[in-house]
This record gives C-alpha cells, sequence and structure tokens, in this order.
C-alpha cells in the first residue's frame, strides 16, 4: 500500500515537473486534479500515469479496505471525485443520496460491458455506476488434498468437515461468511428471515468450535499461493492469482450458489471535478486500461473483450476457471443492502469469532 | 506568582479538551442508547449487563488479563537484570547501552510487530532454525505465544528503562553504607537496592500492564483473526458491528479495572515503603 502511495506521489510529482517545466500544457486537463478512493492493490502499474500523460491531469489516490471504511469518510463530508465501492454499498449510497447520477452524454464506455456486468439488479441501467471488477466467491483448495468429488458432495459444507480440521481458512467478513452458511443451508443470502439466520449462525459456530479454522483476510491469498492450507474461502480474482502463482491450487463454486459481486465507480455528489471523472470511468473500461488492472490485479474485467482474450488462448489466464464468473447458475445472487440485517449478522460474527477465540 | 499560574490555562483548556472531553463522550456513550447521534438518546444500563452477562465476554477478559499479567512478569524479570547491568556501567557506556535499548522503538510498532510475522511464520526464522535442530514444522504464528512474545518484545524497553532510572536515581553511598554495615551483596540487594528501586518497577508496571491488556494489533497481527482480546472486541464493535455504544461501555469497564489495578500496585508499594522507613 506504502508503495503504491509512493508510486502515485511520484507520479503526481512528474507530472507536475513536467507541465511545470515544458511551460506548456498537454493535457485538456493540465492543472487539475483527480482524487479517487479505491481499493488497496487495485489498480495496474501504469493505470495512473497513463491517465496523466493522457490528460494532463494529476491523480491522488487513497486507499480502503472496506465498504464500510470507506462509508465513514464519505458521510463525513471527505470530497472525492470518484469511489470504487461494492454492490451493497452502492446501494446503500443511492438511498442515502450521497451520489450524482451519471453524465451518459460524456460516457464512451458502455458498450464495451460484458453481458455478465450489464443490467446489474442495484443499478440496471448504469444511471449511477459503471463497474469495475467483478467476480465471486468460492473455495481455493489444494488438488492435492481435496478432491473434486468431495467438493461436489459436500459444497460449502467441506468447512465443516472434520477431515480438514486444522487446514482451513475463512474470511473474516461477516458477509462473506453468512453467505457461504446461508448458500449451504440452501436460502437466500440476501434473507432476513431471523430463523434461517440463526441456522447460519450455529453452523458458523459449529464450524470454528470443531474445525480449528484461521480466520484471515487477504492473507489467505499469499498463504494459499504457498499451499499452507488445503482449503479457503475466497475471492475469485484472489484465487486466480492464487492459481497463477500455484498450479496445484483449483477453484470451487459450489451448485449451492455463491455471491456474484461486483465493485463499480461512482461519483459522489461533493466531486469537485465529475467532469475528470467521466473521463477517469472512460479510461478504466478502456481496452488499454482494463488490460492494465486486469493483469496486474488478477479481477475480472468488466471490458468484454479484455476479459476473453485474457482468458482466451494465449492469455495471461488461461484455463483458470477463477477468472470467469459463472452467470448461469440461478442459485447465484447479488448482494442486497439491508441495514438491520447487517446489524445482526455483524453482531452474530462478532460472537462468531470470539467463540472461535474461546474455543481454541 | 499568580501572574505565572496564569501561564497553566492554556495547559488546563488543553487537557480538558483532548483528555477529559473525550472520555466523557465514551462515558455518555456507554449509558444510552440510540445510534450514532448524540440527539435521540434514552438512559440505559443494557450494555454493561450485555457484558457481565455473557459468558463469552468475561473469558476473553479473563484471559487478556492474563496475558498481560504473563507480560508484566516476564518484562520484570527480563527487565530487571537488564536494567540493573545498565545502571551499574559509567555513564558513557550506559548512556550508549539506553540508546540501544530506545532505538527499535524509533520505528513504529506496527511496522516492527510485522516484521516479528517474517520470523514466527511457517518456513520462517524461528521454524528454519528448529528444522536445522530437527523440530519440524513449528507453526509459532497465530498462536497465544506468538501474541505473548510480540507483547513482551514491544512493551520490554519501557520497563527497563523505568527501573534504570530509578536505579541510577540511588545514592550509592548507601550501599558503601550497607557494606560497612556487614551486609553482603545479595542482603545489600534485598534490603537496599530492590526496596529503592520500586518505585521504577511500579511504574514501569503501569507502563507494560496498561498498554498490554488494551492491545488489539498486536494479537490481531500474530494472535489471527481468531484470537481476540478485549482490545479486539471493543475495535470490533466500532469499526464492523457499528455499536459505538456497547464498545464505550467495555471501554468504560476497561478504564475502571485498569484504575483499580493501578490504585492496589501503589497501596502495596505505599504499604512497603512504610515497613521499609519504620
Amino acid at each position: 500500500m506504502k508503495k503504491f502511495f509512493g508510486v502515485v506521489i511520484a507520479a503526481a510529482a512528474a507530472a507536475f515537473i513536467v507541465s511545470g517545466c515544458g511551460g506548456k500544457s498537454e493535457g485538456k486537463y493540465a492543472g487539475q486534479t483527480l482524487h479517487v478512493y479505491n481499493w488497496g492493490e487495485y489498480v495496474g502499474e501504469n493505470t495512473l500515469s497513463d491517465f496523466e500523460k493522457l490528460t494532463g491531469a494529476s491523480v491522488v489516490m487513497d486507499e480502503f479496505d472496506s465498504n464500510e471504511q470507506m462509508y465513514i469518510k464519505v458521510a463525513n463530508g471527505d470530497a472525492y471525485d470518484i469511489l470504487v465501492p461494492s454492490d451493497y454499498m452502492i446501494e446503500r449510497l443511492m438511498q442515502e443520496d450521497l451520489l450524482q447520477p451519471l453524465d451518459k452524454s460524456r460516457l464512451n464506455c458502455l458498450d464495451l460491458l460484458a453481458d455478465g456486468v450489464k443490467n446489474l439488479p442495484y443499478d440496471p441501467d448504469n444511471t449511477y455506476s459503471v463497474p469495475y471488477f467483478w467476480g465471486t466467491v468460492g473455495i481455493v483448495y489444494d488438488k492435492n488434498k481435496v478432491s473434486i468429488e468431495e467438493l461436489e458432495k459436500d459444497g460449502f459444507g467441506i468447512f465443516a468437515n472434520e477431515k480438514f480440521k486444522g487446514d482451513i481458512y475463512l474470511y473474516d467478513s461477516e458477509r462473506d461468511m453468512f453467505m457461504m452458511a446461508l448458500k449451504h443451508l440452501g436460502y437466500s443470502m440476501n434473507t432476513s428471515d431471523e430463523k434461517e439466520i440463526n441456522e447460519a449462525y450455529e453452523f458458523l459456530l459449529q464450524c470454528v468450535k470443531t474445525m480449528e479454522p484461521e480466520i484471515v483476510t487477504d492473507e489467505i491469498i499469499d498463504n494459499m499461493a504457498q499451499g499452507r492450507k488445503a482449503l479457503g474461502l475466497i475471492y475469485s480474482g484472489d484465487a486466480a492469482y492464487v492459481m497463477t502463482e500455484n498450479e496445484d491450487m483449483g477453484f470451487f463454486m459450489p451448485e449451492s450458489g455463491t455471491n456474484l459481486w461486483s465493485d463499480a465507480m461512482v461519483i459522489p455528489k461533493n466531486a469537485k471535478n465529475p467532469e475528470l471523472a467521466h473521463e477517469f470511468i472512460n479510461f478504466i473500461l478502456s481496452y488499454d486500461g482494463a488490460m492494465d488492472t486486469s493483469v496486474t490485479v488478477g479481477y475480472t474485467s468488466p471490458n468484454k473483450q479484455v476479459m476473453e482474450e485474457l482468458s482466451g488462448e494465449g492469455g495471461e489466464f488461461e484455463g483458470i476457471n477463477a477468472y470467469i464468473p459463472r452467470d448461469d447458475n440461478p442459485n447465484d445472487e447479488v448482494f442486497e443492502y439491508n441495514e438491520d440485517t447487517r446489524k445482526i449478522i455483524s453482531e452474530l460474527w462478532s460472537k462468531v469469532k470470539i467463540a472461535a477465540s474461546n474455543a481454541g | 506568582m499568580k501572574r505565572f499560574s496564569q501561564l497553566a490555562v492554556p495547559y488546563v483548556v488543553w487537557s480538558a479538551l483532548m483528555l477529559l472531553l473525550p472520555m466523557i463522550i465514551v462515558v455518555f456513550y456507554s449509558f444510552t442508547d440510540g445510534g450514532n447521534g448524540i440527539a435521540a438518546f434514552q438512559f440505559t444500563i443494557k450494555h454493561y449487563a450485555k457484558f457481565f452477562t455473557d459468558p463469552d465476554f468475561l473469558i476473553v477478559l479473563w484471559r487478556s488479563v492474563k496475558i498481560a499479567v504473563k507480560t508484566t512478569v516476564i518484562c520484570i524479570l527480563l527487565g530487571y537484570p537488564a536494567a540493573y547491568f545498565i545502571a551499574g556501567n559509567s555513564d558513557r557506556i550506559r548512556n550508549i547501552l539506553v540508546l540501544v535499548i530506545t532505538l527499535p522503538t524509533w520505528i513504529n510498532m506496527l511496522v516492527r510487530t510485522y516484521a516479528w510475522i517474517g520470523i514466527l511464520t511457517k518456513g520462517g526464522l524461528v521454524s528454519s532454525f528448529l528444522g536445522l535442530l530437527g523440530i519440524k514444522d513449528t507453526e509459532l504464528l497465530y498462536t497465544e505465544a506468538a501474541v505473548l512474545i510480540g507483547m513482551v518484545y514491544n512493551f520490554l524497553p519501557f520497563m527497563i528503562l523505568q527501573i534504570n532510572t530509578s536505579l541510577c536515581k540511588m545514592d550509592r553511598s548507601l550501599l558503601e553504607a550497607s557494606s560497612d554495615l556487614g551486609a553482603d551483596g545479595l542482603q545489600t540487594f534485598c534490603r537496599v537496592t530492590f526496596p529503592l528501586s520500586l518505585p521504577g518497577v511500579v511504574s514501569g508496571i503501569s507502563l507494560v500492564f496498561l498498554p498490554a491488556v488494551s492491545s488489539f494489533f498486536i494479537p490481531k497481527l500474530l494472535g489471527g483473526g481468531q484470537y481476540f482480546l478485549i482490545g479486539n472486541v471493543i475495535e470490533n464493535q466500532f469499526i464492523t458491528v457499528g455499536e459505538w455504544n456497547f464498545g464505550s461501555a467495555i471501554s468504560v469497564i476497561m478504564a475502571v479495572l485498569m484504575m483499580l489495578s493501578m490504585y492496589l500496585v501503589r497501596y502495596i508499594e505505599a504499604k512497603n515503603s512504610q515497613v521499609a522507613d519504620s
């Protein structure tokens, strides 16, 4: 993260020096600044500098590591031109009237979108948002320790299969863990039925008490790439990275369904430079911008051409099933925002974690 | 004199704003309900009731206290001999040694704790070394031992410096007097040196025990997501659950416990020094 920030500063400084010394502005937006609030390690190596070269503007990017962290800053009035929240958080920002509608006459990228990221339920006609990355959640597994038959038989229930006791990673996020449990039990992950949520809670409780899991976040990426455990719950994009690093690793999505998620770019109401923000959206979705971010980060690009090239013959992610999100399983769902349920499951998840720590 | 006392006004205002006000807000939150807005609140003690009626929270609290006590004891056992050794040197050497002890604290604690992840992890420094000795596949990271190591490592300098300061302030002629009166080395240490260094030990204890019992990033980094101390519970309530009121209540409970324990330590110390005087 520090490294990225350094690069941004250096790039900004370089752009400043270039434009300062040259005495004439090259791009249309010379001298202007774009403030981006994005996930950590979510841009390509040259994405920001290329954009700066193209427009003459300089980019300042701050990073967050959870939607909630981003929400608190934005709701408190920090002004950014571009945010990259996830689906349910965009729904929340829309409900709370914190976003401005996109000016479609300034966008030239909507035709480039892959089918899977068109008509997303939270913003079906891209009034407020344009996808940035998308994917699913699934199981990353060591092919030497876990067979595909076991995965197909157990589904997400494999996280409670005592054969793998002490050999699993869980992901420290209440949304993803309750999604996993609810889907395993055959319920909707957007349920607000207390009985179903409680059943999921009991399942997770059972799991942490008997399975001795390690509850991690991004550590899972390096640890699975080094093959430290047999199984883990993981985002498809992270799995794609793990699989390029270690060919013993596989990615599996249970038939009972999973979370089809997307992170998308939005422009908040208090943006200082919405015009430049539209340019940024176009650039990220353009062939070059999308290629650079997707190759570097490993998450699936919403640009159809880029996605197909990268997963096709000779592509960076050829033969890696985690790179192509599944879009033909009726059990897969997109998250919906519900404040009451969110509170309940986050409190239950913190109880699960305490139980996990008391079991050890 | 009066003129000078006015110079304290900015300090008083500053303390009120920066120390007292946040405390008042935390206490206020802990006794109220109704989200994060102060406008619509109602008085309640349900957050306290929730904490004390749920055995899970009490187990976590007990574990936090236990590990903080262990940390403090280890810090005294390691820190006292180190401080004694440092204090026995000439001024010049002593300054260098104190600098060596302080040096790591110039680097951010978080960064130093991250370094321990690399040392303790499977295939890291420790497990490779143990592997050479024939002990294979030791996983230290994400265990309670790792948390303990991280805490002792981070807080040991505070203990050493405190004890060292009180040992240095000690009047050397007392030691001469003691040996003139026929006491041997051990007796001098037990009856003169150690009692005189007690204030240093006591402030060392406060500087180690308090941060250890409420630490949250050391258990998070070295204990893993499934290892919870009370600091993690508080952090969790604020950052992810969004229950500021309950989080505040736990913070207040911790603050009261810490004040009581400090009071107890000082009480025992005062008792001791009375005995020593009489």
